[in-house]
């Protein structure tokens, strides 16, 4: 929903003096900590698990890649896979295949401590179609796209869509769960963008649907529910809750991948 | 609900003062009656009433202005004195049963001080311990945002109580959450006391008399509350003249109308207020889908049936409205109505018996396309209270009663083309409470105030409630409609004692037990209006809180000034929060996400204040601590609550110039309240992802603010009486931080930027006041 987004929009309006200004504050140092980044998909491999570093607040984003990592991934069905290191912090498969209901099992070592987790490929939901949301407000067309799918009857599905205006990735996350309308056609539309990208006339969207486990679910939907601190809206944020023990940030998630692009035509 | 034998209620009362002297077999008899303004009719609460021939007795007159002292027969001669009002002195002849009427005639006085004592030295006197009173027309000279002057954003100027946040209506009483005050408008409880965000309060300063804050210590009839009881009255309306008041705002506006029924009788008093900054947003091309607006009425009638037994009526009907044209809306609100009899039983024994409804209920709708559905929740209270005052003797007034509610929560319920999964219904409780509460004057310097309430939260049927252990779970309970499920039972012991030092200084102690039934689920700082209420189930347990406080007051130049401190402690247990990442507007069942701990609270505050002369005010400082501990949070350490500040201080000064002019000004200084701010960062999937550490480790900066306002009043007892206010909120316009958030840097994203948001700068206002 974006009622949260909606009433800091009524605030601005209410409050026109509302002023923004950059600041600097006192940082607590923070712990450096393995951060992982490992997916699989249900499309051909080979998939890649990224190894790197978190870092201080105030430092350029230049995530120290983790070079002398040992990542394994192995299946359910027994399949074992030692994976080769690239570069960048990048390991890749070379065994693995990405199966609906298969589970994955991952385990990281980094200077000799050791990471787990595992996840569950969901079954494929088919993305039918991409359709184009129009509404009007204060006399200005406002456009958003309504991803075309039928929840399956089961509860727990659970989604997330990633949307790329004209290539630019829209940093709003998109994550869906049938706790509301299961089993129907979605009618729910993604975010409008935010102030600095929103969807015209004649601009290109890709929108990639992914099914998603809850556990990634609850990751991604804790990200999206963190904005600023303070006593206007904020929230107390903590790093969203994951299924990596062990310690370390990040996600693995295996999940399913389908993409497809839409022209938003004059109205 | 529960039906109590009078005579056994009786009986517990009298259980309590067993232990008092012995009642003398002296040929006794009572002297009852009720104060009133001379004026307008209205009863005087806390007028104090003393006998010439017996320096000893002090009484004072209840909510209903009621009062009765027992004495041996012979003549006397009564002092009746209320502040603001010339004192009246009544001589009686006493040989049998005697009712009087007492009307008081206020002073041609300005200097009203704004925290009003009953008397003088009535700090000194009285057991209640963290207790202010506002009077509504004292308030009206403090300065607040918007011109409006509003009794919630004037209780955030004493010490232990702290805004929730910028213009917020919102507060914390003594590290407490903004659920656990319980907020009353005659006894209704009101759930969402906020207009337009918390920006204004629900209550319109009009139809308000006056407002009692109690922080924790609250005496025995009051409960369902940790933290505090803000206990707001309505004016019962002049009962010799019609009189229409009004106010007209930047923001908004007011009218009242008031008069009576029949003359020195009944009365009756109708009031309403509207905001209309909908309309300038209409005239402007970028905002004229914007729907932005509340209004609320206020209403109220007595009726005097006979010299023994009274009737009043109140109802609050309030409405927010947000929008944005047809495409998005979301509105909010709170009904409540009041149904009270007062009866005078006998000499010594007074009754108030109340029908109490209360209504809160939010509704947000979005059409967007082809989208178009409507998420509603809502809480409904049907409550039914007796309370009885027993003036045993003049040492020993004995209060007692029962209270039940039957509460209705529903939770959110989608509708429209987007419906819950899981199929929501809401819940029904029951809650249950008798108290018994004595007030023991054992000589000139030690006043008692004990009693204990035990509250019952009976788990109604109609829904299933899952119980869980950690994650998992374990069982469902299928609870037929109209079932009991599992009882809490909960003893709530209270005292309060003064003991005056000497002349002009007093020490207090205090002890209390608090129980919550009703908690809030929210899920922002602001108080929002889609918070959510949820009653004790079989894993939420009541809350409790048990707060010890210990104070010393002292007066100053024969009572002109005033210093009172008071130090706290406060436990708590049975704290709720919910897992990060639930959506508890959505999730099936919320009790899945739940999460429980526990709390501490502890300070120091002091409030010293002048309360006569041409310049008054007060200046109050808190010190204080408040922290929670819940598995689950912050690896199950200690944290600090968001509401946690260390020090807070409010100056508030109000200078008569003359008989017309007057000026104000208020200054603010406190802490920031703890956040979490983020330590590190990392990349994935992409975007910048941002890395904490403990929460609530950050403080926002420190906040602080400097209001001042004019007001010129012409006043004619007579006929017209006019004033005009002017205010300017923020007077050097501190950007004082909203919210703090972190993004990467539009020009270099490879930097994260910092960006502060405040609200107001300078914001003036100018409201005309009229009566006539």
């Amino acid at each position: 929903m974006q009622s949260k987004i909606i009433l800091y929009l009524f605030l601005s309006v209410l409050l026109f003096s509302s002023c923004d200004k950059v600041i600097t504050l006192p940082i607590e140092d923070n712990q450096s900590t393995v951060v992982i980044e490992a997916n699989i998909t249900d499309k051909l491999g080979p998939y890649s698990v990224k190894l790197s570093r978190s870092i201080d607040l105030n430092e350029a984003n230049i995530y120290p890649a983790i070079e002398n990592g040992t990542v394994v991934i192995t299946d359910n069905t027994g399949i074992k896979d030692t994976l080769t290191y690239s570069k960048g912090g990048v390991y890749n498969t070379k065994l693995i295949k990405g199966v609906y209901g298969r589970t994955y099992f991952l385990e990281v070592t980094v200077d000799g401590k050791k990471y787990t987790a595992q996840s569950t490929m969901p079954y494929k939901v088919n993305l039918d179609s991409l359709r184009v949301n129009v509404f009007p407000i204060n006399g200005k067309n406002q456009y958003s796209i309504i991803p075309g799918f039928t929840d399956p009857l089961e509860l727990g599905n659970c989604y997330r869509f990633i949307q790329k205006i004209n290539d630019t990735l829209d940093k709003n996350y998109n994550i869906f769960n049938d706790n509301l309308n299961n089993g129907k056609v979605n009618q729910r539309p993604l975010n409008n963008g935010n102030k600095d990208l929103t969807i015209k006339v004649l601009d290109f969207v890709s929108v990639e649907m992914q099914c998603i486990s809850a556990s990634a679910n609850l990751y991604y939907y804790s990200l999206s529910q963190q904005s600023g601190a303070g006593p206007g809206g904020g929230t107390a944020p903590t790093n969203p809750p994951n299924n990596i023990s062990g310690g370390a940030l990040g996600l693995f998630s295996a999940h399913t991948s389908q993409t497809k692009v839409i022209l938003i035509p004059f109205y | 609900m529960i039906l109590i034998d009078r005579k056994y209620l009786l009986l517990l009362a009298l259980s309590l003062i067993a232990f008092t002297h012995p009642v003398q077999a002296q040929d006794k008899t009572t002297v009852n009656g009720t104060v009133k303004d001379k004026y307008s009719g209205e009863s005087i609460m806390g007028a104090v009433i003393k006998i010439e021939q017996l320096a000893n007795i002090v009484v004072t007159s209840n909510e209903y202005g009621f009062f009765a002292i027992a004495l041996p027969k012979g003549k006397y001669d009564l002092r009746i004195s209320f502040v603001g009002f010339e004192e009246k002195r009544v001589p009686i002849s006493l040989n049998g049963p005697l009712s009087i009427s007492v009307l008081l005639e206020s002073k041609n006085q300005l200097a009203e001080v704004v925290v009003e004592s009953k008397r003088k030295d009535d700090n000194l006197i009285k057991a209640q311990m963290g207790t202010e009173t506002l009077n509504m027309k004292s308030i009206a000279k403090v300065p607040v945002i918007f011109g409006e002057k509003d009794v919630l954003k004037t209780i955030q100027l004493l010490p232990g109580v702290k805004s929730a946040g910028e213009g917020n209506s919102g507060f914390n009483v003594r590290g407490g959450a903004s659920d656990q005050n319980l907020i009353l408008l005659d006894e209704a409880p009101v759930y969402n006391a906020s207009h337009l965000l918390g920006f204004f309060s629900t209550f319109n300063s009009d139809a308000i008399k006056d407002a009692t804050l109690i922080k924790g210590n609250a005496p025995a009839q009051y409960g369902g509350r940790l933290s505090s009881v803000l206990d707001v009255k309505m004016k019962e309306g002049n009962n010799k003249n019609y009189i229409v008041n009004g106010g007209l705002g930047l923001i908004s506006s007011r009218l009242s109308f008031e008069g009576p029924i029949q003359e020195d009788k009944s009365s009756f008093i109708l009031s309403g207020r509207r905001t209309y900054a909908d309309i300038f947003l209409k005239a402007s091309d970028k905002f004229k889908d914007n729907i932005l607006y509340f209004y609320d009425f206020n209403a109220k009638a007595n009726y005097k049936i006979d010299d023994k037994n009274k009737i009043y009526f109140s109802g609050y009907f309030g409405r927010d409205e947000l929008g944005l044209g047809s495409s998005f809306g979301i509105n909010w609100g709170n009904k409540t109505g009041t149904i009270r009899w007062n009866r005078v039983i006998s000499n010594k024994l007074f009754l108030n018996t109340s029908f109490i409804y209360s209504d809160y209920n939010y509704d947000v709708g979005l059409k967007n396309g082809e989208t178009q559905f409507n998420v509603n929740s809502n809480i409904k209270d049907v409550n039914l209270k007796q309370d009885y005052t027993f003036y045993f003797n003049p040492k020993n007034t004995i209060r007692f009663g029962f209270n039940s509610i039957l509460h209705t929560i529903t939770p959110s319920i989608f509708s429209g083309t987007v419906n819950n999964s899981v199929n929501k219904v809401g819940r029904n409780g029951l809650e249950n409470a008798i108290y018994v509460n004595n007030n023991f004057k054992a000589n000139q310097q030690l006043t008692l105030d004990y009693g204990f309430r035990v509250s019952a939260y009976t788990i109604m049927g109609g829904d299933v409630y899952n119980l869980y252990s950690g994650n998992e779970k374990t069982s469902s309970i299928l609870l037929q409609k109209n079932a009991f499920g599992k009882t809490y039972l909960n003893l709530e012991p209270r005292i309060t004692g003064n003991y005056r030092i000497n002349d002009f200084s007093s020490f207090k102690l205090a002890y209390a037990r608090n129980v919550q039934h009703l908690h809030l689920l929210s899920n922002a700082t602001a108080s929002s209006p889609s918070d959510q209420w949820i009653g004790d189930s079989y894993n939420i347990k009541p809350e409790l809180a048990d707060q010890v406080s210990v104070g010393y007051s002292r007066n100053f130049k024969n009572n002109t000034y005033e210093l009172g401190t008071e130090l706290y402690y406060k436990g708590m247990q049975n704290q709720l929060d919910y897992k990060d990442g639930t959506n508890i507007n959505t999730i099936a069942d919320v009790e899945s996400a739940l999460l429980y701990g526990i709390g501490r609270a502890y300070g120091f505050e002091l409030l010293a204040k002048k309360k006569i002369g041409k310049l008054s005010g007060w200046i109050s400082y808190t010190l204080s601590k408040t922290e929670r501990k819940i598995e689950g949070i912050n690896g199950g350490n200690w944290y600090n609550a968001k509401q946690d500040r260390t020090h807070d201080i409010s100056i508030v000064t109000i200078v008569e110039l003359n008989s017309k002019w007057s000026v104000s000004g208020v200054f603010v200084y406190n802490t920031g309240n703890a956040v979490t701010f983020p330590t590190g960062k990392y990349s994935l999937g992409g975007q910048t992802i941002y890395q904490y550490a403990n929460r609530n480790a950050n403080r926002m900066p420190t906040y602080h603010r400097l209001d001042f306002s004019v007001t010129y009043e012409n006043l004619n007892r007579k006929k017209h009486e006019s004033s005009w206010n002017f205010s300017l909120y923020n007077v050097y316009g501190r950007e004082n931080a909203y919210r703090i958030s972190f993004q990467d840097d539009p020009l270099d994203s490879s930097k994260t930027q910092i960006i502060q948001t405040a609200l107001f700068r300078w914001v003036p206002s100018i409201t005309y006041n009229f009566k006539f």
